[in-house]
């Protein structure tokens, strides 16, 4: 092949690709959570086995009800994800400062329970990028087209959180 | 000055002491992987990170891959990446080149098993089926493509291949295999891995092979230059966890093999190998950051048949290396190391001499997250080789004393690698880098012989003299998925220089005219000019529904020697503008369920040029390769397979020596 077609080739395959149609990204509730959950385990003394993870939503909105749903129906009886077994439960986001029993919150989009997760030192997940960089939430996890995991360092040191090197050094801290 | 630069220092340390401390020793693939849902690496930079971010052109193959390739060696494996060039000199024996540049002893490809030096420092390249690795037991093989000098140092200026096995800490395995096929294909290989209690964890394997070389028709190689191939080779890893934050990874091995491969100087050599080599490895989570400190030794016996002269090489090799990685903030990752290595080697065939190099090296890397968009990162190393010789000369040899080996190579090469991505889909990556390619200890001197060139004899003698290759390499690539087609495609065009290509001793042309009656004419080892390379790789793959995948690639490459005045690249065995073949290609295709998998792979490679063991060139037409695996997997892990390879011809010429040929397998596995 000469040098000349070798470089149309080239500029052909690259304007192809640059013009291929890209399916519009959704969330996909039950990979967003396998991601959450998976992350957990890069926590030093990050939780094995079975563990809870609180669902907060806002009942007076829709969209979060709606993932909140999403979310149980994800998990369901159980979810393996890495080394840990998750289970969920439903929190009202009025009810986060009296929560216990979970290993983490998982924040539906549109609310905001950063200050009382704080107070209980609890790590709060959302799927909201914004969640994690606005700090309300310790990370956000995105699973579609690409996993994404954002961590903000303040929050997750304003409730102990110590994620290992290895893990920090892969994603997206602020 | 002095004292800003201190206080440069003193925060630089500060801040290093400020790094959130670490709390893993090694590093799980596996977790990493099921949770970015790729696989991750720290052969581009030295730090983990996500095969799709890495600052470097690279390709991983995975366990699942290696599994479905069929495949019983791994240079087959590496023959079906985009870009790799395979030399199949025997049924057992294999030069692997990245993107042209492919010789008899290749030496641009650094070849590690986890980190450890595999490549064979006395002639300068990997006799793959010295490696002692069970394809059974490899987590993935790691392939960079163009320089990596800045984190492994010499030689990795083609290109790297690491192989990552299993970790006995975080991965239970447990094989075994039996394969037999035609040409009295038989082998056996079995892994193991045990843990003791919480805090010891062991993985043994062990393997053994053999079969028939292929047949001499229709080729130049004589009976006394070939033997049939068999390797056998076992493996010991452990981790004892010290403390919480702290692990001990201790690694054995040996393997004992003998071949039919071609000298470098394309002369057959029914060459044998034995190999042995220990390495501990300390980590720990720190303050401070990663701490890794390492040593190893290898220990290498190689008897090869050189211009018809039986060589026997002992080669030994010490390498003591430290390294911090740690991150400061959010957005920089560092990483700084030091490493010792000392070198020696025996003269052969002509005895008498000892040969050995110390380096002693510095190197440092920085990954800046600029912003979620862009990450660039800057790695540099500075090597410092001492030569130096002992021993006598042999008779005939012109008056030159040991001194004449005390020299020094002093050299820096760099990578610098910038990822932009725009959108969610888009990845830019720029890449460029300097990689320095050490002469050999042959070339350098191990290798002294006298040999007759016509009515005349002549000495070879290997030279000190000799510079460095430098290889500089500038690569822009583009990657994109397409969602809708559950594909992903990608697009690079590169661009490489080497400076200083080194020339092979030929009887065409004398390099130490004699300067008394007796003294022989010698030849030896020079630099022969440049040579600059360009070319572009499409990448594409993707799956469909109900269990089926598929790839392709193809890439194109342009070589141009320039050489110095006085010599000649096809004189010197270094034509590599007509040995490289313009274009290579690979299409695959799978499907899988639950029980069965099949697998076909086709390679294509342009037609080229080949040296006959005379340092004529000779024409190889371009060729069609076929391999293919079916596989039926039953109840407790027992899984049976049939793979063949070059199944489109029973003798096809790949190069100017033995003809490859057809070779069917029948595999039973059991799991564990």
């Amino acid at each position: 092949m000469s040098k000349r077609n070798t470089r149309g080739v080239v500029a052909l395959c690259a304007l192809a690709l640059a013009a291929a149609p890209l399916s519009v990204a959704h969330a996909d509730a039950a990979k967003d959570v396998q991601v959450a959950g998976r992350a957990l385990t890069f926590l030093e003394n990050g939780p094995t086995g079975k563990a809870v993870l609180g669902v907060v939503f806002d009942p007076s909105k829709p969209a979060s009800v709606a993932e909140k749903n999403a979310v149980m129906a994800a998990i369901g009886g159980g979810m393996s994800a890495g080394a840990v077994t998750l289970t969920a439960k439903p929190v009202e986001a009025s009810a986060v400062p009296g929560v216990s029993g979970v290993a983490a919150l998982y924040v539906t989009t549109g609310v905001n329970v950063g200050a009382a997760a704080k107070a209980k030192k609890i790590i709060t997940i959302g799927s909201d990028t914004s969640c994690a960089t606005s700090g309300a939430c310790v990370m956000s996890v995105s699973a579609d087209p690409k996993v994404e995991i954002v961590v903000n360092r303040a929050a997750a040191a304003a409730v102990g959180a110590v994620f290992k090197a290895a893990f920090r050094m892969m994603i997206r801290e602020v | 000055m002095k004292k800003t630069l201190l206080a440069g220092v003193s925060a630089t340390f500060i801040l290093s002491m400020a790094a959130t401390a670490a709390h893993a020793q090694s590093i799980d693939y596996g977790a990493m992987e099921q949770l970015f849902n790729e696989p991750v690496t720290t052969s581009a930079t030295g730090s983990p990170q996500r095969s799709t971010e890495v600052p470097v052109a690279m390709e991983i193959i995975s366990a699942d891959d290696i599994k479905r390739s069929g495949a019983v060696d791994l240079p087959t494996i590496l023959s079906r990446v985009a870009g790799l060039d395979v030399l199949n000199w025997g049924a057992g024996a294999s030069d692997v080149s990245v993107r042209g540049y492919d010789q008899a002893m290749s030496p641009r490809l650094l070849v590690l098993i986890n980190g450890r030096q595999v490549y064979l420092d006395h002639y300068g390249y990997t006799a793959w089926a010295t490696l002692p690795v069970q394809l059974s037991e490899i987590r993935q093989i790691e392939v960079v493509k163009g320089p990596n000098s800045a984190l492994f140092g010499f030689n990795a200026v083609g290109g790297v291949v690491n192989i990552i096995t299993q970790n006995p800490k975080f991965d239970s395995a447990g094989s075994i295999n039996l394969t037999g096929g035609t040409n009295g294909y038989g082998e056996l290989s079995v892994v193991k891995s045990v843990k003791l209690g919480d805090r010891f964890f062991a993985r043994l394997s062990a393997g053994t092979a053999q079969m028939d070389e292929y047949g001499r028709a229709g080729s130049t190689v004589l009976a006394s230059q070939v033997t049939d191939p068999a390797r056998v080779s076992a493996n010991l890893d452990t981790i004892t966890q010290l403390t919480e934050k702290t692990e001990l990874r201790v690694e054995g091995s040996w393997s004992n093999v003998q071949v039919s491969e071609a000298v470098s100087n394309y002369s057959y050599s029914p060459s044998k190998y034995v190999t042995t080599s220990v390495k501990a490895t300390l980590a720990s989570d720190t303050k401070l950051g990663l701490l890794q400190a390492s040593a190893y030794e290898t220990n290498l016996t190689a008897k090869q048949l050189v211009a018809s002269q039986q060589a026997r090489f002992e080669n030994k090799l010490d390498v003591v290396s430290v390294q911090d990685l740690f991150k400061i903030g959010a957005q920089h990752t560092f990483r700084i190391g030091g490493e010792y290595r000392k070198n020696e080697v025996n003269t052969a065939p002509l005895a008498g001499g000892q040969l050995s190099y110390e380096v002693v090296s510095v190197s440092g890397m920085w990954n800046w997250a600029i912003s979620d968009k862009l990450a660039v990162t800057a790695a540099g190393r500075y090597d410092d080789l001492s030569l130096s010789r002992e021993g006598t000369f042999p008779a005939g040899y012109p008056a030159v004393t040991n001194a004449y080996w005390d020299r020094s190579i002093k050299k820096a090469s760099y990578n610098f690698g910038a990822v932009y991505r725009p959108t969610q889909a888009d990845t830019f990556k720029l890449t460029a880098a300097r990689g320095v390619q050490v002469p050999t200890l042959v070339d350098l001197g191990a290798v002294q012989l006298r040999a007759t060139a016509g009515p005349y004899t002549v000495g070879v003698i290997g030279n000190p003299t000799l510079a460095p290759s430098i290889v500089t390499n500038y690569e822009i690539g583009y990657e994109r998925p397409l969602p809708g087609l559950d594909a992903k495609a990608g697009v690079s065009v590169f661009r490489q220089k080497t400076e200083d290509v080194k020339g092979q001793p030929t009887s065409g042309q004398i390099d130490v005219m004699p300067t008394a009656p007796g003294v022989l004419p010698l030849l030896s080892y020079r630099n022969i000019g440049d040579s600059k390379m360009w070319g572009v790789e499409l990448t594409a793959s993707g799956k469909i529904e109900g269990g089926f995948h598929w790839s392709g690639d193809w890439t194109f490459t342009d070589v141009d020697d320039e050489a110095a005045a006085g010599f000649s690249p096809q004189v010197r065995l270094a034509a590599f503008s007509a040995t490289t073949p313009e274009t290579r290609a690979n299409v695959s295709f799978g499907w899988a369920n639950a029980q069965w998998a099949a697998d076909g792979f086709f390679h294509y490679t342009g037609d080229h040029k080949a040296y006959l063991s005379t340092g004529a060139l000779v024409s190889v037409e371009d060729y069609v390769t076929l391999g293919g695996r079916v596989a039926r997997t039953f109840d407790h892990g027992i899984t049976l397979a049939v793979s063949g390879q070059n199944l489109t011809d029973g003798h096809q010429r790949q190069t100017a020596g033995l003809e490859v040929e057809r070779r069917a397998f029948v595999t039973l596995s059991k799991a564990w």
